[in-house]
């Protein structure tokens, strides 16, 4: 019993720091574009699917790092460009439009990748002894990737040019464009960042779930969790609200079955949106 | 000709054709288009469903398949396992989408925009994912098969949906009465105080309107079409299923209503038409039909953002010089309170 409750425990809190990844590109555009991008999990699923055309070309696991973010990226400005930028701030549109996005997103894999789920094998395998169970090394090993790539992140925001320029324009647009900030490059950029974040959470979750056309159909519910419960546009807190909703669920799974763990995740949602429209952690991060 | 003038005589058109359907379509083409128009009327009402919430209060519903999914069910689960008659499981489906609307509305409509289109997702899938579950009494994904009881019987002579004809009409009949009653409310005071709402909810307030109060009852009365169309799509289909909870069936119904125009009477009737139309013609030829879906969704939204309809309005104003913005303007007749 304590071993399940370990093991789905640990998955769940890997599990999060992926979907921490995802939820934050998920984040950034929503707070500075304004818009829901419904397409988001889709991303991800995009990120599973070149890893696997690439492991396929090359038999090579590694090479994805490098590729798949920069094609994500490459996707993500052209689609903010191409298709966001013409409808600009029309919210309800731009919710239409992304679920276009994602039908055509999915259809194209659908088109080239098949219809049937695959599966990667792990580029590092065994286990390890972690207290009583054994433990897959892959896992411990996505989980630090996952942790160095939230770091860099955040300290790309933190401390670059481009990160401290995408700060301002989410805090006040009008100022920013007033002070010089090229906020049109700014959005392209974020978008693309939004993409390549998802499709790098992609080549680090595909050994551990199976690659997919649906891949991001059951995740996006989750990442917008994540954003809820965190606050809309409070990045930290969705980033800790990932993890902990992963971590939570992981453990009501060890008494039930995930079904029920969804639910219960879900009415703790609705419970915040209630509650505390302002994320769970108003007050505690900025 | 005026615009009025031009859209009256579409619309008895457009009648008379739906009322011959039976006869010239299948000579016309085949006999299963017949049902694809039947089809097409199902799902424009659940389409309207969509179209009373955000295009007359401006809020955006992402969860109206849970309504949909109640109207089927409470008819799958009436017949099935209640045995009930034909028309106590059509007023159990609807009367429980109703409720249901009621009780999720009541919290929904607290929230507004970004939240609320949250909120809804979040409900219809606690409802899809509960409904997987109860694998007893919903059938899961595989859904429940059900045969139809009879509608009336008069003696010996049973009128029944398993006839072509009948169901037909049945199905025209019920679409009918809901547009002319989305017409009805549009027209009235609620109506306009629908959409004082849409323009500025604050400004709605001030004047003396009670904001969460209409906001619940467009809510509820969305529930209720999306219950009719889902109890119809039940007997049309003699199935029900979760996977028609989920919210890809929420969300095709808000690109039907935005495509075809958000906030007129027969957008959602002329969006659900194309998409559905699409896809019968294109998914015999191509399995990959979703692509098209996907970017005509994207063309429209880019191209023509108030819809199909809108764009109709706008191209025949700048002909008959007609205010095309007529049921637009909140500012017409603002009376008082419903």
């Amino acid at each position: 019993m304590m071993d399940t409750l370990l093991l789905l425990a640990l998955n769940g809190l890997i599990w999060g720091l992926i979907i921490a990844l995802i939820a934050l590109g998920l984040s950034i555009i929503f707070g500075l574009l304004d818009i829901i991008n419904v397409a988001h999990g889709d991303f991800f699923m995009i990120g599973t699917v070149l890893t696997w055309f690439i492991l396929d070309a090359t038999g090579l696991f590694w090479p994805a790092f490098i590729f798949v973010p920069v094609i994500g990226f490459v996707l993500g400005a052209v689609i903010q460009r191409g298709i966001i930028q013409p409808i600009h701030n029309a919210a309800a549109l731009s919710i239409v439009a992304t679920f276009g996005l994602s039908l055509i997103l999915q259809e194209a894999v659908r088109m080239t990748f098949g219809a049937t789920p695959r599966r990667i094998l792990p580029p590092i395998q065994g286990t390890v002894q972690l207290f009583s169970i054994e433990y897959d090394i892959y896992r411990i090993f996505a989980a630090a990737l996952s942790i160095a790539a939230l770091t860099a992140f955040f300290l790309f925001l933190q401390y670059t040019k481009i990160g401290t320029w995408m700060r301002a324009v989410r805090h006040d647009r009008e100022t920013a464009i007033a002070m010089g900030i090229p906020a049109q490059k700014i959005f392209i950029f974020t978008f693309g960042i939004g993409f390549a974040l998802a499709a790098f959470g992609g080549i680090v979750a595909a050994p551990i779930t199976t690659v997919d056309f649906r891949g991001g159909v059951d995740l996006l519910p989750f990442c917008f969790m994540a954003v809820i419960i965190g606050g809309l546009g409070n990045l930290l807190g969705t980033a800790a609200a990932a993890i902990l909703l992963a971590l939570f669920e992981g453990i009501i799974q060890s008494f039930t079955d995930p079904t029920i763990a969804r639910i219960c995740s879900l009415v703790l949602m609705s419970a915040v949106l209630m509650l505390r429209p302002q994320g769970l952690f108003k007050g505690l991060a900025k | 000709m005026t615009r009025p003038a031009i859209e009256k005589c579409l619309l008895i058109g457009l009648g008379t054709f739906l009322i011959a359907t039976p006869w010239i379509v299948p000579v016309m083409a085949n006999k299963f288009w017949v049902s694809v128009i039947a089809e097409i009327l199902i799902w424009s009402i659940f389409a309207a469903s969509v179209n009373l919430l955000f295009g007359y209060v401006g809020l955006l519903s992402f969860g109206q398949a849970l309504f949909f999914g109640f109207g089927m069910y409470g008819v799958g689960i009436g017949i099935d396992q209640l045995h009930l008659s034909f028309w106590s499981a059509f007023a159990f489906g609807v009367g429980a989408a109703t409720v249901m609307a009621l009780i999720t509305g009541i919290l929904a409509v607290r929230l507004t925009w970004h939240y609320f289109a949250i909120i809804t997702i979040v409900f219809s899938l606690i409802f899809y994912f509960l409904a997987v579950r109860m694998k007893s009494l919903t059938g899961g994904d595989d859904g429940i098969n059900f045969s139809l009881p009879p509608v009336f019987s008069f003696g010996t002579t049973r009128y029944s949906l398993t006839d072509q004809t009948f169901q037909y009409f049945f199905i025209l009949t019920i679409f009918a009465l809901c547009f002319y009653l989305m017409h009805l409310v549009t027209r009235s005071s609620l109506g306009r105080a629908f959409l004082a709402i849409r323009e500025n909810d604050l400004r709605a307030a001030l004047i003396g309107l009670n904001v969460y109060a209409l906001r619940l009852t467009a809510f509820v009365m969305a529930g209720f079409l999306a219950g009719i169309s889902g109890a119809l799509f039940a007997f049309f289909g003699r199935y029900a299923s979760a996977s028609y909870m989920f919210y890809h069936v929420s969300g095709d119904g808000v690109v039907w209503a935005i495509v075809g125009g958000a906030g007129t009477l027969f957008g959602p009737v002329v969006g659900t038409t194309l998409f559905i139309f699409i896809r019968e013609v294109v998914s015999t030829h191509w399995e990959h039909h979703s692509l098209i879906v996907g970017v005509m969704a994207i063309l429209v939204v880019m191209l023509a953002p108030s819809g199909l309809v809108g764009l109709w309005k706008k191209g025949l104003s700048r002909i008959g010089r007609r205010d095309a913005s007529i049921e637009l303007n909140p500012k017409a007749k603002l009376r008082s309170q419903p």
